[in-house]
């Protein structure tokens, strides 16, 4: 069961500033900047961050849609980074991802019966017309939606149905990974319900493993069993989600759960409030990336890059100080 | 939060307030029959999911609909008088005087070619008989003139003579500079006085929606519309800036309606919640009643829909089918289709909404 599906090292995605007539790079937007984790088969992973701190950028870099520039990512032993273009053709069809937008990630011009046998073509899930047809209705069928959807386009569609059909079209290949980036983000609360359900349902019967990737905390606590916590292109810990959220060691996870809004007004109680704003990736901060908003910085913070090391049992903080500091 | 609302007086009230859109797919019946009532002093948040009318009432109060919407019938009555009776001047100068909204996206209320600075200048000017009474209270003051100093001011007509006095131009930018680096210091923004001279696209999310927050701290408002102004930002920065609302409202002793998406942000900061569906207020209550005694079935519904941290679930429930289409909206009361609990009469009767509990109004057949 605890067997590493997705293994990544060390991965760096620079992306290079160009400036003047001549284009040369001045600087580099460091949006993922060294960072190692690994999914276990058949588990959720959350990946959560606020904007700005590289999610996305891992989600695409693991898939080698944006090519990093150091580092090395592992799928079930493959080295996906040194992948020859066949391979990583045939990789692509065990991991696929789903988008955050429904309305840009599926083409207005086509129904939903001809997106979902494309992917069969590109994919090579070699059919025959009635099976296709029948794979397709399958599919649909899974995700909730039924044979009548099959000839419609997607402006016939609400949210939370074009998402599901995002869901059936990356199912076509039978992946055993999925990078879910944001499924929920664009959905209302009542809708998102039910597309979480749905992404329950589906790991449980195809035994999927996912890389879950969102902003909204409450989503990571409902969905996954492991959560990695990302600040300004770095992994800042690692932990079981219920130990995240009971006992985080670092500060910024600390602060950030203290930030989200509780739906019960008997609760509230008077937060503890994090200072200034997000720095920019270009000229991020030395030392540890937090200390300029960290209220337990010391003079060390400023100088030296903490690494992330096991604190606890499978607990990974990245701070000088974790199991230090007390937040209260 | 859960202040006390100790005088209960009514500063806005919408009375059956129904807006059309003509738009090529036919008419978008966007408000049914809105109802609700804002008390002074009060956070009031306006929830519901997307399309449901929270915008549209706001847009509606301050008269900046689209020109294809049509007030179709109804009233919103401030300071006695029915605003959407009042000429495009009059609503220009409540507007600039009275009722200030703050928008989702800073970006698109800022101009990006002007500095901060010239932009809450301006704001400071469009109300130049309140700068005129500024000048005035500051000789007599004969110190630099505060904010408070500022809200001070009556609002209506000055019972100080003011062509007596002579007013420079030197006068003017003295005072609107003071009063510009003070308000950008009440939103807390860092190191006011270079923020006066920097560019929209120079700022981050949270510090644009800190100035728009002082662009309308410069008009001394009575009522501060919050359209789903931190929506766009992340929670930490969301924390901040909420935290902001709860303290301005002491500032500047205004009643805030905050509309968002959702109830969490709304619990968080308000004192009473109004849930909205499909065009209609289908619930109103204090903050706490609201999410203990729960009443209408969507709201119900919607709560339970909700992930909320340390509670293990493994499913999470949710609503049946979706939001209508507006343009032929579901007979009866709006919610009928999707509710678990619709009877016959539902499906053709309208309910009103009406006080079921103290305080606890409730538009649903049920009750």
């Amino acid at each position: 069961m605890n067997k590493n599906l997705l293994i990544v090292k060390d991965l760096k995605t620079w992306f290079p500033i160009k400036s003047g007539i001549l284009q040369r790079t001045v600087g580099y937007v460091k949006a993922v900047d060294g960072i190692s984790f690994s999914i276990h088969k058949g588990e959720t992973f959350g990946l959560v961050g606020e904007s700005g701190s590289g999610k996305t950028t891992v989600a695409r870099s693991i898939l080698k849609l944006i090519k990093p520039i150091a580092g090395s990512v592992y799928f079930d032993n493959i080295d996906i980074l040194n992948a020859s273009g066949k391979e990583l053709m045939k990789l692509r069809r065990r991991m696929q991802i789903i988008f955050q937008d429904p309305y840009a990630s599926l083409d207005p011009r086509q129904t939903v019966n001809s997106m979902l046998i494309e992917a069969m073509k590109i994919h090579g899930v070699f059919l025959n017309r009635i099976e296709a047809h029948e794979k397709a209705i399958e599919l649909l069928t899974k995700v909730g939606l039924s044979e009548e959807h099959l000839y419609r386009f997607p402006h016939e569609f609400s949210g939370g149905q074009r998402q599901r059909i995002a869901i059936a079209r990356a199912l076509v290949t039978n992946p055993e990974f999925l990078i879910l980036d944001e499924p929920t983000s664009f959905l209302d609360v009542s809708v998102q319900a039910s597309v979480l359900n749905l992404l329950k349902d589906l790991q449980k019967e195809y035994n999927l493993t996912y890389l879950f990737i969102t902003h909204n905390l409450a989503v990571i606590y409902h969905m996954c069993n492991r959560v990695a916590v990302m600040y300004l292109g770095k992994i800042v810990e690692i932990a079981n989600k219920e130990e995240l959220f009971r006992f985080p060691m670092h500060p910024y996870t600390f602060h950030l759960i203290e930030a989200i809004p509780i739906p019960n007004p008997e609760k509230y109680k008077e937060k503890i409030l994090l200072k200034g704003d997000v720095p920019s990736p270009v000229n991020p901060p030395s030392g540890c990336r937090f200390h300029p908003r960290c209220p337990y910085a010391k003079e060390k913070c400023k100088t030296d890059t903490p690494e992330i090391k096991e604190v606890a049992k499978d607990h990974e903080v990245a701070c000088h100080y974790a199991g230090e500091v007390s937040f209260y | 939060m859960a202040h006390h609302i100790s005088k209960k007086e009514v500063i806005l009230e919408i009375k059956n307030l129904k807006v059309n859109f003509t738009t090529y797919r036919g008419i978008v019946k966007a408000l049914n029959h809105v109802n609700l009532k804002l008390y002074a002093h009060e956070v009031l948040g306006l929830v519901g999911e997307s399309g449901c009318g929270k915008s549209v009432t706001a847009l509606t109060i301050v008269n900046l609909l689209p020109e294809n919407a049509q007030v179709v019938d109804g009233q919103i009555i401030f300071k006695g008088e029915d605003l959407l009776k009042k000429s495009k001047e009059e609503l220009r100068f409540i507007r600039a005087s009275e009722i200030a909204s703050i928008f989702q996206d800073p970006m698109t209320f800022l101009n990006p070619v002007l500095t901060i600075g010239e932009q809450l200048k301006e704001v400071f000017m469009l109300n130049k008989e309140a700068l005129k009474q500024a000048i005035v209270k500051k000789k007599v003051l004969k110190r630099k003139l505060s904010y408070s100093d500022f809200l001070s001011l009556k609002k209506e007509a000055n019972d100080v003579p003011i062509d007596n006095i002579n007013v420079s131009k030197k006068d003017i930018k003295e005072i609107v500079k003071d009063l510009c680096i003070e308000v950008l210091k009440i939103v807390k923004l860092p190191d006011p006085e270079r923020i006066l001279h920097q560019y929209p696209f120079e700022l981050s999310g949270g510090m644009r929606q800190r100035c728009m927050i002082a662009m309308a701290l410069a008009r001394r408002p009575s009522i501060l519309l919050a359209d789903e102004i931190t929506t766009a930002l992340d929670v930490t920065i969301q924390a901040q800036i909420l935290h902001l609302i709860k303290e301005l409202r002491d500032i500047i002793d205004a009643s805030i309606l905050l509309i968002t998406h959702d109830i969490a942000v709304a619990a968080e900061v308000a004192d009473r919640i109004a849930v909205m569906y499909a065009g209609d207020v289908v619930e109103v209550a204090s903050s706490i009643d609201i999410f203990k005694n729960t009443l209408h079935p969507y709201t119900k519904m919607l709560m339970k829909s909700i992930p909320i941290i340390g509670k293990l679930t493994e499913k999470l429930e949710f609503i049946p089918g979706t939001v209508p289409d507006l343009v032929n909206p579901p007979s009866g009361c709006r919610f009928h289709p999707r509710c678990p609990y619709a009877k016959e009469k539902c499906k053709t009767d309208t309910p009103e909404i009406k006080e079921v509990a103290k305080d606890h109004e409730v538009a649903c057949h049920l009750y």
